[in-house]
């Protein structure tokens, strides 16, 4: 709330408080255990049962699966708050000069297939969906940068879909495996990996898609 | 995995809407019709499960269980929470249609982030573990900011940005909090937390910082700066959402880690007493501010900031006379939810009808827009406190825990905000009866606006009647525990 140019006074003692604050907070965090036990053990004891061979995905997308999901819809509504604010920037007419126009053109294509062992990695080894679809929104605002444009078919519904498969495809599958399991998000361990790479699969693609979404500032092709 | 059967109605709560928002999205000019289905269905099942719910239900999602899993529970508190949300969900969706109705560029903005508001309420009152109620929390505060921004006008765009910027810090301290608690007792899960939770040092950094961060969201004076400009300049059926529904969410939280992780420790009467007497300093700054308003939006926001100070009472009185301070306390914030969304729909109809809301300037309004102007003045009763409403029997409850815990102090300031109250509305009934000394153009009101302003008004009057039921559905696993 502190306006412009505030008082020396008031600055002083926000300035103190923090200090006072940053001394508390290092006094306690030091006092603490510096190893602490955690879940660690829970989740190794499960892992046989998860689906997958690396605990973090393990963790993310089966035994706090429905965290991972609500995440899905938080960067999903980030989008739709910034779609809400204005219609895109327009594009501009300049032509990129020689070297911009080469660059996405060797380096997407390797961004792309990144992208995909990055998923495929998460199975076995730190990877997933979330570092597949930074991976994939970067090649994408480096497309947006070196002059590409969305093409007008693909500014209407079918963008709106990309954007809403991944959490969609996590809100089918959970719902559609309570008549197996009996519970929400209980993946029938036969077919846990399978699920697993296919909601991941469509929530890379979603993440990749919704940053480079970000990136145009509003939504393409939107009048107000 | 687990065996035994669970209702499946709580996660319904939470998917449904979450459906609704995507469809919403995708099918974006079948948007309002899906929205309003969508209000209709979970409507339907909160009211299904009210009556289902006989104990305290615990999901384990995945069926790993806590805590390694994410649990939901659903108890009195929660179904309370829910009922209140869906009740005003729904009141909101219908005005809603008829508001968007001349404006699709908003309407298909508004659908989504709205449904995907709803979820986040539900799964927050639903949520039995930290971090998923942080993850609710900024599914919460992201989708209330861009709402809060939809009117697109200066004023929206600044209130929603200093909102978006307090909303973050809030969660960011209260994150600071889980981290702590999970680092020092290996648990996210809020029941786990009670049984392991010792009075040491760090558990009381995390009382201290997820309590900042949740009343700063709650805007509890002298954090509440925000809530006006953000409330005020929202288009209409954001600011009903906001002041009524979005508000007690962090409160909620409060209250659940209040009762199940620090309360048993004993934090010593210094916390109860300085929540106590912010609330009490709300109430009296919140009415006066309001008192003085000039513009009927305004006037309303201030009058939540006074309204939400009640809810504070709450812990020096429970720390004294127990759960019947709890009882009076979610009574005033369910009566609150209804009143304050009839009183900002009926602003709403009233800003449509004569394009402003100035109040000295409300020339005749109770002969052009009767519906309304009656939906504002039996709302209003509920505010300020008078019989037979939700607002009074949540007040009588709370002055008899005043009364019986011996502190005249409360009692006191219960009063002046109940006068300060009638004061502040009767100045709005009072201009609404006079002629102005300018007559503007006037615009037609579609009707369901009209008439879902005066159902969640006489809603409050129910509230008064229907009071032993409630209590009862309150007490479902006695979420206040017994009694000293």
């Amino acid at each position: 709330m502190t306006p412009r140019g505030a008082a020396p006074w008031l600055r002083f003692s926000v300035a103190l408080l923090l200090v006072g604050m940053f001394a508390a907070l290092a006094w306690v965090l030091l006092g603490l255990p510096p190893r602490s036990a955690g879940l660690q053990p829970q989740v190794a004891a499960q892992m046989a049962v998860s689906g997958v061979d690396h605990p973090v995905t393990a963790v993310l997308l089966n035994f706090r699966g429905y965290d991972t999901l609500l995440e899905m819809a938080v960067l999903l509504l980030a989008c739709l708050g910034v779609w809400s604010l204005s219609p895109a920037v327009p594009p501009t007419d300049e032509t990129p000069g020689a070297m911009l126009a080469a660059l996405p053109r060797q380096l997407v294509p390797l961004m792309v297939l990144m992208a995909g062992y990055l998923l495929w990695r998460g199975a076995t080894g730190p990877g997933g969906a979330f570092q597949a679809g930074a991976v994939l929104g970067a090649a994408g605002v480096l497309l947006l940068l070196t002059g590409w444009r969305l093409p007008v078919r693909w500014q209407g519904w079918r963008l709106r879909l990309l954007l809403i498969a991944g959490v969609g495809m996590f809100v089918l599958v959970a719902l559609a495996v309570v008549p197996a399991s009996g519970v929400l998000l209980g993946y029938p361990l036969p077919v846990a990996g399978t699920l697993i790479l296919l909601i991941e699969a469509l929530a890379g693609l979603s993440i990749g898609v919704t940053l480079m979404a970000l990136f145009l500032g509003g939504e393409p092709g939107a009048s107000r | 995995m687990a065996a035994e059967h669970v209702s499946l109605l709580p996660v319904l709560l939470i998917f449904l809407p979450l459906i609704g928002a995507l469809l919403s999205f995708v099918f974006r000019r079948r948007a309002a019709g899906l929205g309003i289905a969508t209000a209709v269905a979970v409507f339907v099942i909160a009211i299904a499960l009210a009556f289902s719910l006989t104990r305290p239900q615990r999901y384990p999602v995945g069926g790993w269980g806590a805590p390694l899993g994410i649990d939901l529970v659903v108890d009195g508190l929660s179904l309370i929470m829910l009922l209140m949300s869906a009740t005003v969900g729904l009141g909101v969706s219908l005005y809603a249609g008829g508001y968007f109705h001349a404006r699709p560029q908003l309407a298909r903005a508004f659908w989504p982030l709205w449904l995907g508001l709803w979820t986040a309420l539900n799964g927050l009152f639903l949520a039995a573990d930290i971090f998923n109620l942080y993850v609710t929390l900024e599914l919460l505060g992201l989708s209330a900011v861009a709402l809060a921004a939809l009117g697109g006008s200066a004023a929206a765009l600044g209130g929603a940005m200093r909102y978006l910027l307090v909303s973050l810090l809030g969660s960011l301290l209260y994150l600071l909090g889980v981290a702590l608690l999970y680092h020092a007792f290996g648990s996210v899960d809020i029941a786990l937390l009670g049984e392991r939770a010792s009075a040491q040092p760090v558990t009381l950094a995390a009382l201290v910082l997820m309590t900042v961060g949740l009343i700063l969201k709650t805007a509890l004076f002298p954090f509440h700066f925000w809530l006006p400009p953000a409330h005020a300049s929202a288009s209409s059926p954001v600011s009903a959402l906001l002041s009524a529904l979005v508000v007690k969410a962090s409160f909620y939280i409060l209250l659940r880690l209040w009762l199940e992780i620090f309360e048993p420790l004993n934090p010593g009467r210094g916390v109860t007493e300085l929540l106590g007497l912010l609330g009490a300093l709300a109430v009296l700054w919140g009415s006066l501010q309001a008192l003085r308003q000039t513009r009927l939006k305004l006037l309303i926001a201030y009058s939540t900031v006074a309204q939400l100070g009640y809810l504070f009472l709450g812990f020096p009185l429970a720390a004294a006379v127990g759960p019947a301070a709890w009882q009076a306390v979610i009574y005033l914030a369910l009566s609150h939810a209804l009143a304050k969304a009839a009183l900002f729909m009926a602003a709403g109809n009233i800003v449509l009808f004569g394009g402003h809301d100035r109040i000295a300037d409300l020339d005749r309004v109770v002969q052009r827009l009767p519906l309304s102007l009656a939906a504002f003045a039996i709302a209003g009763i509920s505010l300020m406190g008078l019989p037979p409403s939700g607002g009074f029997i949540g007040k009588w409850l709370l002055l008899e825990a005043a009364i019986e815990a011996g502190q005249w102090w409360w009692v006191v300031i219960i009063l002046i905000g109940g006068m300060l109250a009638a004061a502040y509305l009767f100045k709005v009934i009072g201009f609404a009866f006079t002629r102005a000394p300018v007559s503007h153009e006037a615009n037609a009101v579609p009707p369901v606006m009209e008439w879902t302003a005066l159902v969640l008004a006489v809603g409050t009057v129910l509230l008064g009647l229907w009071v032993s039921p409630l209590l009862a559905w309150l007490a479902t696993g006695n979420p206040f525990g017994v009694g000293p």
